[in-house]
């Protein structure tokens, strides 16, 4: 064995948990007061520290408008996308547009590039398992959700860079959850992975042969998850105010993290107990300068007619993974279930019904995802896993279709959606006017075959080819998926077999140069409330 | 990882533009759905790209990826049914060299000749779909002149549709001749 160490990182929307391989078992690596799983909050400090975690959190109504939370809803997206003016919202940070039509968050007088708020989540994490572990830690792997594409698996993957990390794999987290399952089992069953996290959700079907796990499909949501179950909560406190007292809460910001703080802790509330008491007193202020509080009972059947639609919304993805997988619902020996909303009862209730079986109890669904990428990050380091039998393999594939755009705003399919990876396509290009030095072409993902419902990915310029007469010269552009889920793109000259020059020439992303900037700068941040440090 | 296994990767990756898909798997050609599968676990335990993350060369991870690559290739099309007769009949003809990778081309031919399937089944346009299935009721209660007019409306919409074509043969054929006296 060697002595280096890798760890296994879940970086979730609203929590995030590390793990580690510790005398052949996984296990969560928790911090100095025993937390094992710690908010995805980073909150800018007077003294230019960041405090990251479960007491950033509470900073979210004292400190609103330099603590950012749910930062993993805008990694990877273009500054028009819907996700984006729907967080402008509600959000109390600023959201303001960088280059390239990128995401940028401004925090007192500094802007930040999504991944690198991310990168603190993730230097969070890495102080935390170096101070759990009393050793350096250099290498991780770094969960996903599956849905992921190619814009958010690159951008999750410079965040660990910027950390001061090597990723050695990017992992989606149902994939990982089945490995935290069936590793070292020696079981043979079709399982269903259902993922309902605080952002996203993400079904999964896996084959799982001893220790091959086979993804047959995954499917998924990127704008569904626990945060919408708040919402509806908070919708009806907010409703209810406003007929009784005529103030609408959603106008402040100050008020609005309140009711959000409510609206999360009376879903949790009303999960456990069945019942939820809210009680926010001081929550503003009449404009006759009477103090209000807001005082409320939510049962559970009233909480259940809320959200019955958001909980139906997971069974069609459920539909359109198994019929990918060309199963039907009980063909499948065992359910899992992923992320804190899956506590809850009228979620786990569909689910049972859904699939005419008790899903697998026994599994935390906060910490096994972490578990299973600490699994995969102990096999990569290790050469010898295979021949000691003790290896595992995940065979993974791409959620969404890659596509080319083609004339008139059509796109043309190269790799198919559930396809295995890594994988590789070829697709040969002519020129089309005598003298044409250099080709573009435009990479998208997504089931439309019109260009503006998929993904851009970005726009590849190949040049430095022969030049001839127009249809005379052939370029053979190879589009690689590898086994990140990340899309690679090359070309070459199809006589003279050259490689061409390839040029990114439209990205989401960060530049090398950028990213190396944003490895210094998030060296010198110090993270405020450890003890050493 | 021993000398053999080496030689082994590198005549593999040498050798994989003379394979084709079965080869690649290192299964007989024509091999059932089950077969396939348990070859593709085998070779992913063999050559995965994971087992060899920590492997210092470079050299051998890139023979490893493309080796591997094309396992997943020939794993996606011998997966598919239609997709594996196809290509099992293009590698077992005259033109084997050309067809031993399933290009785009067979690709986009596999899904036209699915959709001209759909299409003579059910008609490319909402509306030549309405008046092909109207037509069909009409023809099945023998009224051959509202048949006429349907399948007539349905061939407006899709002129090249064979299968509609054919009813409107069939009609023209079963309707009563008309007597040509009566015509003035």
């Amino acid at each position: 064995m060697s002595d280096e160490i890798a760890v296994g990182i879940d970086l979730g929307t609203s929590y995030s948990c590390v793990a580690a391989i510790l005398d052949g078992t996984p296990q969560v690596l928790p911090n100095e007061w025993g937390e094992r799983t710690h908010a995805s909050v980073v909150s800018f400090l007077d003294d230019a520290s960041v405090l990251v975690g479960n007491n950033a959190k509470k900073n979210i109504i004292t400190n609103a408008e330099n603590t950012v939370y749910s930062a993993k809803r805008l990694i990877g997206r273009f500054y028009f996308s819907d996700e984006v003016k729907k967080a402008q919202a509600v959000m109390p940070y600023r959201i303001v547009e960088g280059p390239n039509n990128s995401v940028r968050i401004g925090v007192r007088d500094r802007i930040f590039a999504v991944p690198e708020v991310s990168a603190l989540v993730l230097k969070e994490m890495k102080a935390i398992a170096e101070t759990s572990l009393g050793r350096e830690v250099k290498k991780a792997v770094v969960t996903c959700p599956a849905y992921f594409n190619d814009n958010q698996r690159q951008a999750t993957k410079d965040a660990g860079r910027i950390a001061g990390l090597e990723v050695l794999r990017i992992i989606n987290e149902p994939t990982a959850a089945a490995l935290a399952y069936g590793f070292g089992k020696d079981i043979s069953q079709r399982i269903c992975v259902y993922d309902l996290g605080g952002g996203t959700f993400d079904v999964s079907i896996l084959e799982i042969g001893k220790d091959v796990f086979e993804v047959l499909s995954t499917a998924g949501d990127t704008y569904l998850g626990g945060d919408d179950f708040d919402d509806r909560i908070m919708a009806w406190l907010a409703d209810d105010f406003l007929k009784v007292h005529g103030l609408d809460l959603r106008q402040n910001k100050y008020c609005l993290q309140m009711l959000k703080e409510a609206g999360e802790r009376a879903k949790i509330e009303v999960g456990r107990d069945g019942v939820a008491k809210i009680q926010v007193p001081g929550i503003c202020r009449s404009p006759e300068g009477q103090v209000l509080d807001l005082v409320q009972t939510l049962q559970a059947e009233q909480f259940n007619r809320m959200v019955m639609d958001l909980v139906q919304r997971t069974f069609k993805v459920c539909d359109e993974a198994l019929q990918s997988a060309r199963l039907t619902a009980a063909e499948v020996d065992a359910v899992i279930l992923v992320g804190g909303p899956t506590r809850l009862p009228i979620v786990r209730q569909s689910v049972r019904h859904y699939f005419q079986r008790e899903p697998l109890t026994g599994i935390d669904p906060d910490e096994v995802v972490a578990l299973g990428a600490s699994i995969q990050a102990a096999a990569l380091l290790d050469t010898g896993a295979a021949e000691a039998g003790q290896a595992s393999y995940l065979l993974d594939v791409t959620p969404l279709s890659l596509r080319v755009a083609t004339v008139g705003g059509y796109t043309e399919r190269i790799i198919a959606k559930n396809t295995p990876i890594p994988i590789e396509k070829s697709k040969t290009f002519t020129t089309s006017r005598d003298g044409q030095d250099r080709v573009r072409i435009r990479v998208v993902q997504g089931e439309s075959n019109r260009v503006e419902e998929c993904e851009l990915l970005g726009e590849f310029e190949f040049s430095d080819f022969r030049v001839g007469k127009r249809g005379d010269v052939q370029i053979e552009v190879t589009f690689e998926i590898d086994s990140n889920g990340i899309v690679n793109v090359s070309a070459m000259d199809l006589e003279s077999r050259a490689r061409a020059t390839t040029t990114i020439s439209l990205s989401s992303g960060l530049s090398e140069a950028d990213i190396q900037t944003a490895i210094d700068k998030n060296a010198e941040v110090e993270l405020a409330g450890h003890a050493t440090a | 990882m021993d000398v053999s296994f080496l030689m082994e990767v590198e005549r593999r990756s040498q050798e994989l533009d003379a394979l084709d898909y079965f080869q690649v798997l290192r299964i007989e050609s024509g091999s059932s759905p089950a077969e396939i599968k348990s070859a593709y676990y085998r070779e992913s335990r063999a050559f995965h790209p994971d087992r060899f993350a920590a492997v210092e060369s470079v050299e051998l991870r890139n023979r490893i990826g493309r080796i591997y690559r094309r396992i997943n290739e020939a794993y996606t099309v011998l997966r598919d049914d239609v997709k594996r007769q196809k290509y099992l009949a293009e590698v077992s003809g005259p033109e084997r060299e050309r067809k031993l990778r399933f290009t785009e081309a067979e690709e986009t031919q596999v899904r036209q000749e699915q959709k001209q399937k759909m299409e003579e089944q059910f008609g490319l346009t909402p509306n030549g779909r309405k008046f092909y299935a109207a037509a069909l009721k009409e023809v099945e209660a023998q009224r051959w002149d509202p048949a006429e007019r349907a399948i007539k409306s349905a061939l407006m919409y899709e002129p090249q549709n064979a299968r509609f074509k054919e009813l409107l043969a069939l009609v023209e054929r079963s309707k009563p001749k008309a007597d040509p006296f009566k015509i003035r």
